[in-house]
């Protein structure tokens, strides 16, 4: 079989398409075992007058689709959402989004809704005792060095440091806040958003602790305050409805407004390495 | 001793993302791979994508060469149902068989003969039709319904034709040379 | 054109109870300026007080005649600086191009063409052309330094601070990274932090010398390496009344000593037997050359 080759007629007929189709078959099945013959006919592509293809130009767009990065589904919801491409990508890396950890908010959530809905006023404190922290925990993580390796090439970039943690607090809870408002519905009496308010002003207080300390330290910080304040509620009065009353929500959202200020007062601070790292 | 890698070794390097070896595969196939195509598909841009997601394939799956036979015919293979998906998503495509509307000369028939013998003569008497039909499926290794799609007829057509060039085949080769 | 520089004036860093810098005074212009120092020296904290990483407890800082305290003006230094830090962890998942794309990204390369072909760019000069596909946490260890030189070089910068470019990189590539520095230092100011002397002896103009917080030595390359000159001589066995001396791999000793000989063989001085001379560190075994006399 080695010892035949394709002449140089029948190579040009082929690559001409003058050839017969008996010819062409036998070409063919030739060039799949001999490799001399493969390159001849390439050399021959790249010779005749109305090119095959543009090579260089399939090239190109070939290595573009296995190198440059795809954009994952999040992404792609962000810029359905009116976001530019660029901010879009830039919001979407943040490790909250990785699957792992939507995986584990959605069990804690799980565990929590189940509490509710399975005992009564226990399980309604559960619930408020959880899903209020939810929130402000996945903001934290979205921008806590810890969780984020690439902390100092990042840090010294020109990016505003304010605007990629507000695309991402509002990315996070776009995605955080209706997971929680679907478990509370299945928590009985109007407690169910009896949480949204202390949610908020949580995410305000860890916005504005950031700027001293790690966001995620604020945010364990800010739970561990908050799961022991429902403890002792919960142990004292025994009636999930306190929490509704106008002037706690009222309280929360003060909170809220005078965190963010703060936050936004401070925001210089955001893109400075701490003595804590 | 051929001291340029041989594909196999590209393919590994290519599973450890080596975007060099990726290229140097490119270079050595995307030429016979697309000159091959062109001769099934009249229309470049369609060849130009199905090489372009050939070469993707290949790169998502390197290792789905099991060793087994030639590369090229794996690629070959590849390449083939590439330009068929792309086919398919074109509805209004004029993919043709290129030469199928070619009958060899009268010199040429003589040159068969002695060539290629009785078979040669044999598919050379075959209608365009029927030739496109044994190509994609006999020589191509394509399944009906793949075929009907590169051709652009029903796979009922496909069938029919099959069985008909099978026929005449049969037919002329029992009647021995002219 | 006003010349790029960098000046620091009476510069000092502390954390906590620890003085990391203090008294610092520096101009920096364009060109190749090495970073000398045992560890602890300040030589981290100076460089990220170069790339505006972290402020300084007192002192003045001015990058490109822009002030880092500043906030519109720290972006202004920003968006002209590339800055590869010491360590560099990478997020799971991403290849050399994705992580570099995404730095592009926070330096405001927003078209995606332009950006792609700079990313393959940098790339190349750090010989990782071929490996921009393959997940960083898959890399060597040098490899992963080549990604994140990458990642400041983007721009061509006229402000590159590089903390330990060359640790675990390979001599062939240690070659390509002089060659790529030497060209961009013609119009960029390149500051490197290193602890190999035969670095900053090929590749550095300027050198400056920290120790425990403080400047020791600030000029020229040559300057130090010649105030070593006549005090560097061999013998067959170590000299008591040299400063420092040490094997070198012919058996022979390298001894150097704060005084000028006449009585010994001398040896053509290296700039690491200037910085020992000065007091920096202790030599290492295998970089010791043996200069056959």
């Amino acid at each position: 079989m080695t010892a035949w080759h394709l002449d140089d007629d029948a190579l040009r007929r082929y690559v001409e398409r003058t050839d017969s189709l008996a010819e062409g078959a036998s070409a063919e099945q030739h060039l799949l075992s001999c490799e001399p013959c493969r390159a001849r006919v390439t050399a021959a592509a790249s010779v005749i007058e109305r090119s095959v293809i543009d090579f260089a130009a399939v090239w190109d767009r070939t290595r573009d689709a296995v190198e440059v990065p795809r954009p994952s589904v999040f992404e792609r919801l962000l810029r359905g959402a009116g976001l530019p491409a660029p901010e879009a990508r830039l919001v979407a890396v943040a490790s909250a989004f990785r699957s792992v950890w939507l995986v584990g908010v959605a069990a804690v959530l799980t565990f929590a809704a189940l509490a509710a809905a399975l005992g009564h006023a226990r399980g309604v404190w559960l619930f408020l005792a959880v899903a209020p922290v939810v929130p402000c925990l996945v903001v934290a993580s979205s921008y806590d060095p810890w969780m984020d390796p690439a902390l100092e090439p990042e840090l010294v970039t020109p990016y505003p440091a304010l605007r990629l943690i507000l695309l991402r607090t509002i990315a996070v809870l776009a995605l955080a806040l209706p997971a929680v408002l679907l478990f509370g519905l299945v928590v009985p009496g109007e407690t169910a958003f009896a949480w949204l308010l202390p949610a908020v002003g949580f995410v305000a207080v860890v916005l504005a602790a950031s700027t001293w300390i790690s966001p995620l330290r604020a945010a364990i910080a800010v739970s561990t305050v908050w799961l022991a304040a429902v403890w002792l509620l919960a142990a004292r009065s025994g009636s999930p409805e306190s929490v509704l009353q106008a002037r706690v929500q009222a309280g929360f959202l003060a909170l809220a407004a005078a965190s963010f200020s703060i936050f936004l007062i401070r925001r210089r601070q955001l893109r400075q390495l701490r003595p804590w790292r | 001793m051929d001291s340029r890698p041989g594909d196999e070794m590209l393919l590994l390097a290519v599973a450890e993302r080596d975007m060099g070896a990726f290229r140097t595969l490119y270079e050595r196939h995307a030429g016979w791979l697309a000159i091959r195509l062109a001769r099934r598909c009249n229309d470049r841009d369609l060849v130009a994508d199905a090489i372009q997601d050939t070469f993707v394939a290949v790169w998502q799956k390197p290792r789905g060469f099991r060793g087994d036979g030639d590369i090229a015919a794996w690629l070959w293979g590849i390449a083939i149902r590439r330009l068929v998906s792309r086919i398919r998503t074109r509805s209004s495509v004029a993919a043709v068989f290129e030469h199928a509307g070619v009958a060899p000369a009268a010199e040429d028939q003589v040159l068969l003969s002695v060539e290629y013998g009785d078979v040669g003569q044999a598919l050379a008497r075959l209608s365009p039709e029927m030739r496109a039909v044994i190509q994609a499926v006999v020589l191509d290794g394509l399944s009906a319904k793949e075929a009907a799609h590169l051709l652009h007829v029903p796979v009922s057509s496909v069938k029919t034709r099959l069985y008909r060039a099978k026929a005449h085949l049969r037919a002329a080769l029992a009647e021995g040379p002219s | 054109m006003v010349t790029a520089s960098i000046s620091l004036r009476d510069v000092g860093r502390t954390f906590g109870a620890t003085r990391a810098l203090a008294g610092v005074d520096l101009d920096l212009k364009p060109g190749v300026t090495g970073l000398l120092g045992p560890n602890g020296a300040g030589k981290t904290t100076l460089l990220r007080l170069l790339a505006t990483a972290l402020p300084p407890s007192q002192g003045q800082v001015r990058v490109l005649g822009l002030d880092p305290e500043v906030p519109a003006e720290r972006t202004g230094i920003r968006r002209q600086l590339g800055y590869q830090p010491q360590e560099v962890g990478f997020p799971r998942g991403f290849t050399a191009f994705a992580f570099v794309d995404y730095i592009a990204l926070l330096k405001e390369w927003s078209q995606p063409a332009a950006r792609h072909a700079e990313v393959r760019r940098v790339l190349d000069l750090v010989g990782l052309s071929d490996l921009g596909s393959k997940r960083i946490r898959a890399m060597s260890g040098g490899q992963r330094r080549r990604v994140s030189l990458a990642q400041a070089l983007l721009g061509s910068p006229p402000v590159l601070i590089l903390d330990e470019p060359t640790t675990g990189v390979d001599p062939e590539q240690r070659v390509t990274l002089r060659t790529v520095l030497a060209e961009l230092a013609r119009t960029s100011i390149v500051v490197l932090s290193t602890h190999q002397t035969e670095d900053v002896a090929a590749l550095c103009e300027r050198v400056i010398v920290l120790d425990r917080g403080r400047v020791r030595y600030d000029g020229p390359v040559t300057d130090l390496t010649g105030q070593a000159a006549g005090r560097v001589w061999l013998a067959d066995e170590p000299d008591p009344a040299a400063k420092v001396s040490w094997r070198t791999g012919t058996g022979r000793y390298r001894n150097i000593g704060t005084r000028v000989r006449d009585d010994v063989e001398h040896a053509e001085p290296s700039l690491e037997d200037a910085y020992l001379l000065l007091g920096g560190g202790s030599p290492e075994p295998e970089t010791a050359e043996e200069v056959a006399s």
